[in-house]
Parts: C-alpha cells; sequence; structure tokens
C-alpha cells in the first residue's frame, strides 16, 4: 500500500498532555494513513489549525490557557476552520458515556479517555464517512 | 351599829388606860367603872407609850385635859399612829377647858365632864366609844384600800348621777383625757368629752340602766374623743343605788382595749389576705394535719380532688379521693415529711386524675411547727405544668429532628466535597491511563507482540488500565451529585455494580459471597446512584459485624402481594397494593444478629453499636429515607435460620413518581 496514491487524512491533536499528544500521532500513524500534527498550546489552535489544514481536529476539553470550549469557539468564528469537524476527547465522562465509542451530546461528537487507538480510529473513520 | 350593845363586851376585861395626874381621878373612876375595865392609871406619856408597847391591847384611852397641854398633844398624836384602834375619851372638869384643844376636837372618840364620873352610865359610854373607834378604824382602813385601788387600777372607773354627769372618777379615768386631774371631770357628761355619736349611745344605755336597773356587762365600744382619736374599751355599767337601794346614778369600769383591737384587727387584715392569695394563686395549696386530714383546701385543689369545692374537702383524707393504693403512696410520702421536718420542694410528677385525665405536677411539700417546735402538719403547693412539659417535649423532639438533619447535612455536604474530588481525581487519573493504554496499543501493533510472553504482559497491562478506569468511574458515579433520576432498572444489575465496588472490601473482610439472585426480575423504578448508596451501606454493615469474616447472602425474589403483612405499616400500605408485585432484595450476614434492645432503634438517626469515632449512626437511617423516596420499605431482622441479621427490602413494581 502505498500511501502516496491517497493522500493521508490530516488529523489535528489539540492536548495539555505532550504525551498523549504523541501517544495519538504514533498509534495513528502506524495503524493508518494518517498524518497527525499535535498542539499543546492551545491557544495557538487557530493559527496552527490555518497552516495545518487538518480534515479532523481532536480536542480536549480540560486545558489550562484556553480550554476546548474556548478553542471550538475561536475555530468556528473563523470562516477558514469553521467546517473542520471535532471530537472532543474528554476525562470528565460518566461510566454511561464512556465504553459507547463516539457518542453526541448537546450536538458535539465526543470521546472518552482513556481512548483505545481502534475505537479512536474507529471514530474518526465514523465521523469523516457521513 | 347594831353590834353595840353592854352584852357584846368581851369577856375577858378590855384594859383601859388613864393618863392623869390626879389619883383622885383614878379611884373614883375605878369605883365608877365598878370592874368592868381592867383600868390602868398612867401618870407619863413614857408609861403609855411603853403600856402600848409590851401589851399592845388596849381598848381606850382615858385622857385628863388637866395634864400639860405638850403631853396632851402628844399622847393624841402617838394614838393617831398607832395600830391599832384605841379609843380617845377626854376627860374635862369643865366644857370651857376644851377650847385650848381646838386642832384636835375631831380625834376624839368621847367626852366625861365633871370632876368625877357619874354612875353606870360610864361603862356604856366607854363600850359605846370603842365600838365607833373600832369601826371608824376599819372604815377607814377599807377607804384606803378603795382609793388606792381607784387610784392605780389602769382601768377607767366612774360614777355618775340620774343626769349622765359624772360625780366620781378614778385617776385612769381622768388620763384617757389628757393632763387632766379627776376633779376636773366632775359634773361633766359624755357629751362634753366624747363625740356626740358615741355620748349618745353611751347615754342612751345609762339612762336605760337606771330606768330597768339591769346591768351592762363586757360591752365592747368603739371610742370616739373629740378630737377624733379612736380607742376601744370593754365596758361594765351597773345601777348606782343609794341608801335605800334606789338608783341614783350609774357607775361603770372600762378597760382599754385598743392595743389587742388593733392586734385583733391586723390579724384578722392578714388572714384575709392570706385566703385572698391562696385563693387566687395559680397553683392548688392545702395544708393537712399529722393524720393527713385537709385543713386548709383552696378551690384549684379541691377541683383537683375532684370535690364540688374547698369545704367538702375539710377534714377528709387521700382516701376519700384516691384509689387505696395511690392513697397510700402518697400518704407514706406526707408522713416521711412531717417525721423527718424536711421538706421536699419542685417534685416533677405525673398522676391520674379521678376523670381519667393525666396531668403533670410540680409540687413542694412544707412541714409546718408549732410554737414548740412539733411538727403539726404540712402545706403543700403544686402546680400542673402539663402544658409546659408538652412544649418541654416537643422542644426536645424538634431539637433531636434539628440534630438529625444537621448531621445529614454535614454528611451530604461530606459526599459532595467527594464529589468534586472525584472529578478531579478522574481527570488527573485519567489522563495518565489515556497515555499508558495509547501505549500498550502501540506496543501491541508493533512486532514486539510477536514474542507471545510480551503479547501477554501487554495484554493484562491493557486490563489494569481498564480495571483502574472502572474504578474511577464508579468513585465519580457514587459521589457525584445527583438530582432524583428514576429509571426503570433490572435491580440485579444495581447489585452487580455495588459488588465491583465492594469486592475489595469483601475479600479483605474474609467474607464469603453467596449469590442468590433470581433471574428475571421485573424492572423497578428506582434511581440507580441513590440505590448504589443503600446497598453499599447495608454490605458494609453486614461486614463490620462479621470481624473474624463470614458469609454473605444477596437474594433477590419477586412476589405478588397477596395480603398486608404484619410488618407493613400503615404509611405503607398505600404504596403496596394487593396483587401488585414486589420486588425483594435480602442481605443477609452471619454476624451477631441485633440484640433484642436495640431492634426498635435500628433505624434511628445516629444509633449505632460501632465504638465512637467508627461510624455516624446515621448509616441506616439515610438507608431508609432512600428506601423510603422509592416508596419502598426495609426492615432488618434476626436470622431464624442461625445467628445473624437479614435486611429486606422491598420495591413496588408498578410505582410510578
Amino acid at each position: 500500500m502505498t500511501n502516496s496514491e491517497i493522500p493521508p487524512t490530516r488529523i489535528l491533536i489539540i492536548d495539555d498532555e505532550a504525551p498523549f499528544t504523541r501517544m495519538v500521532k504514533l498509534n495513528m500513524e502506524n495503524a493508518g494513513n494518517f498524518l497527525v500534527e499535535t498542539l499543546n498550546d492551545s491557544p495557538r489552535a487557530r493559527v496552527v489549525a490555518k497552516e495545518v489544514e487538518p480534515n479532523i481536529i481532536l480536542l480536549d476539553v480540560v486545558m489550562p490557557e484556553a480550554d476546548g470550549g474556548d478553542v471550538a469557539t475561536m475555530l468556528r468564528a473563523d470562516d477558514a476552520t469553521k467546517n473542520i469537524p471535532i471530537i472532543f476527547v474528554s476525562a470528565m465522562v460518566s461510566r454511561r458515556e464512556s465504553n459507547k465509542g463516539l457518542y453526541q451530546s448537546g450536538g458535539e461528537y465526543f470521546l472518552a479517555k482513556p481512548v483505545s487507538s481502534e475505537i479512536l480510529i474507529n471514530a474518526i473513520n465514523q465521523l469523516l464517512n457521513m | 351599829m347594831s353590834e353595840f350593845s353592854p352584852n357584846s363586851i368581851s369577856v375577858l376585861p378590855q384594859h383601859l388606860l388613864l393618863l392623869s395626874a390626879d389619883t383622885h381621878k383614878e379611884s373614883s373612876l375605878r369605883a365608877a367603872l365598878s370592874g368592868a375595865y381592867e383600868l390602868h392609871h398612867l401618870d407619863s406619856l413614857h408609861q403609855l407609850t411603853e403600856f402600848i408597847a409590851l401589851e399592845g391591847d388596849c381598848a381606850a384611852l382615858l385622857l385628863d385635859l388637866s395634864i400639860e397641854k405638850r403631853i396632851v398633844i402628844a399622847a393624841i398624836d402617838f394614838l393617831a399612829q398607832s395600830e391599832q384602834p384605841i379609843a380617845l375619851i377626854c376627860w374635862c372638869e369643865e366644857p370651857l377647858q376644851l377650847k385650848r384643844f381646838q386642832q384636835i376636837v375631831d380625834r376624839i372618840d368621847d367626852y366625861i365632864f365633871g370632876e368625877s364620873p357619874v354612875g353606870s352610865g360610864l361603862s356604856i359610854r366607854i363600850a359605846h366609844a370603842i365600838h365607833k373607834c373600832r369601826q371608824q378604824f376599819k372604815w377607814l382602813h377599807e377607804q384606803q384600800l378603795l382609793k388606792a385601788l381607784l387610784d392605780n387600777i389602769p382601768d377607767a372607773i366612774y360614777f355618775k348621777d340620774t343626769k349622765s354627769q359624772f360625780i366620781k372618777v378614778n385617776q385612769a379615768m381622768a388620763k384617757t383625757f389628757g393632763e387632766v386631774e379627776p376633779e376636773e371631770l366632775l359634773g361633766k357628761s359624755g357629751f362634753d368629752l366624747f363625740a356626740e355619736e358615741h355620748a349618745e349611745t353611751a347615754y342612751k344605755d345609762e339612762q336605760q340602766i337606771i330606768e330597768t336597773g339591769k346591768a351592762i356587762i363586757g360591752k365592747v365600744e368603739k371610742e370616739t374623743l373629740t378630737d377624733g382619736s379612736i380607742s376601744w374599751v370593754t365596758s361594765t355599767k351597773l345601777p348606782l343605788k343609794g341608801p335605800c337601794g334606789e338608783i341614783i346614778g350609774t357607775m361603770g369600769i372600762s378597760r382599754d382595749i385598743t392595743e389587742l383591737k388593733n392586734v385583733e384587727e391586723t390579724l384578722a387584715d392578714e388572714t384575709s389576705l392570706l385566703k385572698t392569695i391562696i385563693e387566687h394563686a395559680l397553683a392548688s395549696i392545702y395544708v393537712k394535719n399529722r393524720k393527713g386530714r385537709y385543713v386548709i383546701v383552696n378551690e384549684r385543689h379541691a377541683k383537683y380532688l375532684g370535690a364540688q369545692c374547698a369545704a367538702d374537702c375539710i377534714g377528709k383524707t387521700l382516701h376519700d379521693f384516691f384509689d387505696p393504693e395511690e392513697s397510700d403512696r402518697i400518704s407514706t410520702f406526707d408522713f416521711e415529711i412531717i417525721e423527718s421536718g424536711h421538706s421536699k420542694e419542685n417534685m416533677i410528677h405525673q398522676r391520674t386524675l379521678p376523670d381519667g385525665s393525666c396531668v403533670w405536677l410540680l409540687t413542694s411539700k412544707v412541714p409546718l411547727f408549732n410554737d414548740a417546735g412539733q411538727c403539726t402538719g404540712l402545706v403543700g403547693i403544686s402546680q400542673n405544668i402539663t402544658q409546659q412539659k408538652k412544649i418541654e417535649l416537643q422542644l426536645k423532639s424538634t431539637i433531636r429532628n434539628l440534630e438529625a438533619t444537621r448531621l445529614q447535612l454535614i454528611e451530604a455536604e461530606k459526599l459532595k466535597t467527594v464529589g468534586r474530588l472525584a472529578a478531579g481525581i478522574a481527570h488527573e487519573v485519567k489522563n495518565p491511563l489515556s497515555i499508558v493504554l495509547l501505549g500498550i496499543d502501540y506496543l501491541i501493533a508493533t512486532r514486539l507482540h510477536e514474542k507471545s510472553e510480551i503479547s501477554g504482559i501487554l495484554g493484562d497491562m491493557k486490563q489494569a488500565v481498564n480495571k483502574a478506569n472502572d474504578v474511577v468511574l464508579e468513585l465519580l458515579d457514587y459521589s457525584s451529585p445527583h438530582e432524583m433520576n428514576m429509571v426503570p432498572t433490572t435491580i440485579n444489575d444495581t447489585i452487580e455494580h455495588v459488588l465491583t465496588l465492594m469486592r475489595h472490601n469483601l475479600k479483605e473482610g474474609g467474607i464469603h459471597f453467596v449469590d442468590e439472585r433470581s433471574a428475571g426480575l421485573p424492572d423497578v423504578l428506582i434511581d440507580a446512584a441513590k440505590l448504589d448508596q443503600v446497598f453499599i451501606n447495608l454490605i458494609l454493615n453486614a461486614i463490620s459485624v462479621m470481624p473474624d469474616g463470614g458469609e454473605l447472602i444477596i437474594r433477590t425474589s419477586n412476589k405478588r402481594l397477596n395480603k398486608a403483612g404484619p410488618n407493613v405499616s400503615a404509611a405503607i400500605t398505600e404504596h403496596f397494593r394487593i396483587g401488585d408485585t414486589m420486588v425483594i432484595v435480602e442481605i443477609i450476614d452471619s454476624g451477631t444478629g441485633i440484640a433484642e434492645e436495640n431492634r426498635t432503634k435500628v433505624f434511628d438517626p445516629f444509633f449505632s453499636t460501632k465504638t465512637t469515632g467508627e461510624g455516624t449512626g446515621l448509616g441506616l437511617s439515610v438507608t431508609r429515607s432512600i428506601v423510603e423516596i422509592h416508596r419502598g420499605m426495609i426492615t432488618l431482622e434476626n436470622r431464624k435460620d442461625r445467628k445473624g441479621a437479614c435486611a429486606r427490602l422491598l420495591f413496588p413494581t408498578s410505582y410510578k413518581p
């Protein structure tokens, strides 16, 4: 399988935990035709998103400077980034919501931490194929 | 007067003294007396005083006025001072001789004239003089006594004429009107001395006595003087009779009893005041004598005894009002107070009244002593404090409820805090778990996993991460604040959920778990998070009563309700209708069971058999509240098959919030 024939799916993951973003990048790029860009400094999200032009953004909810909600608002306020689908990845999830894989709440897509690489890839494919 | 006759002269001849310088007179006298008297001739004053001092008994002295005037006067003065009546007969040779003795004629009882006394008449004259002298002496003596009495007695004594004017009053009477001499009152009447009203009454009384001759004895009179001052007297008034028995006025004696009257009035005032206080006091007041008979009873106490009025109680005892047992009990108690002389104060006790009602009383009983220090009975004062007692009980219950609520609030606050902490913990734990999990995923995806042992290790690690995640999620679920979120739930799932959390506790406690859950139970409408707490509490309790390990059985079943059992209280009955299906959960331990004395208390807030510090005593109370919110019911009883307790929960399946 050659990656040059089909352009890889570009993913931007925004999370203040660098080991986490690194792990996501490793797993995804190892598992499929993904190009994962990581960002640990959430206030820079819009600039980076414009630069990377990702197909999908994975966004942590609880972050120190600009949290997930702020980042999403920022991206959606910009015409260049407003249509990029976002999956929130959160640890603040109860048992009822975890183990479900991708789920919707209040019009947003969510994944519960800890997330396995399998669930993550399934969720991304599921959303991009919609 | 009638006593006078020659026969009355005593048989023994009386001593007759003759003081004269003339021996011729002596012989002529002796001849004239012819032995009727024993005659002693004395020729000096000295002889006279000596004779009287030695012989004493001397009837008369014949004094010859021819002797020296000085001696005559001295002899008469001597007689006047004598303590015995000695008649004084003066012998004048001629009447003109008497002119020399004008100052002493009053004292002379009789005279003999001429140079020699004549014939038998002399003895009679001497006898007469002796008699008169003795009478006068006697009268004088009586007069002195009477005067002493009148002058010194503190009672007012007076004599009035028929016009009610004073003819004689004594010192005490005069004193009534201030610094007044008795003589100043003579001729005055009551109208001059007393206020008109009193004077009028006294006047009428006196006129009546004069008219009827009847005395007024011991009449109590109020005397108002003209200056307005008031005194009280007891007055006795008698008719004053003349020599022939005719009424010539009145006489009376009055004793001032103002002070006595004042004391009496003060006493009457005090008695009346005391009566008013006793009658109007908001308490039962009574006095009993040593024999337990009522001496004083106020109306309030009479009502308490069930009597018609206070007068009905006097002289009666407790046995007339209460049953024998109660009467004996109180009487014994009263007797102790009387015997010991010690009062019993502020005793609070409950009493059933003759009408069957129950009252709370605050009673004090005090022994009564007479002047001699002997206990004569007791005084009792009882206040009905039923209302206060009711309020006190209500207050106690309110305070208890408040305390329970406060601790429940503290507990709730604690849970909230745990909830807030749990959220943070979840976030902090899940992030590293995420990294570990993705790390494992990556390792599995690489060639490393081709080595089978590494593959196994990675599998174990992944399982461990998932398990850790599970625990964090449970904690989050249990502690996060929930609104009531009633969802139809299979109760077996809820129990499963709790068992996941408790597995560690069971293992650590050495508890063998026996699962007797029945499959196919109908769903019940519950808040899973709240019911988690119920099962956790019950299981923790079960574990705590089996410190050396044991067996925990959890049994579930369902049952159609055919009849309301004895354990189903009225309040709960409305949630369980006959024909309804109930889901029953039984949590059974093999511990020590519930002590008989604790059976009714286990669901009370703060009841705990654990050592202080180990439990709040709220667990079962909160548990019951949660069960009741679900319209369910919980009982905790001892097992019948062996030692241990069984908590039984019933949930209606028909309940719709």
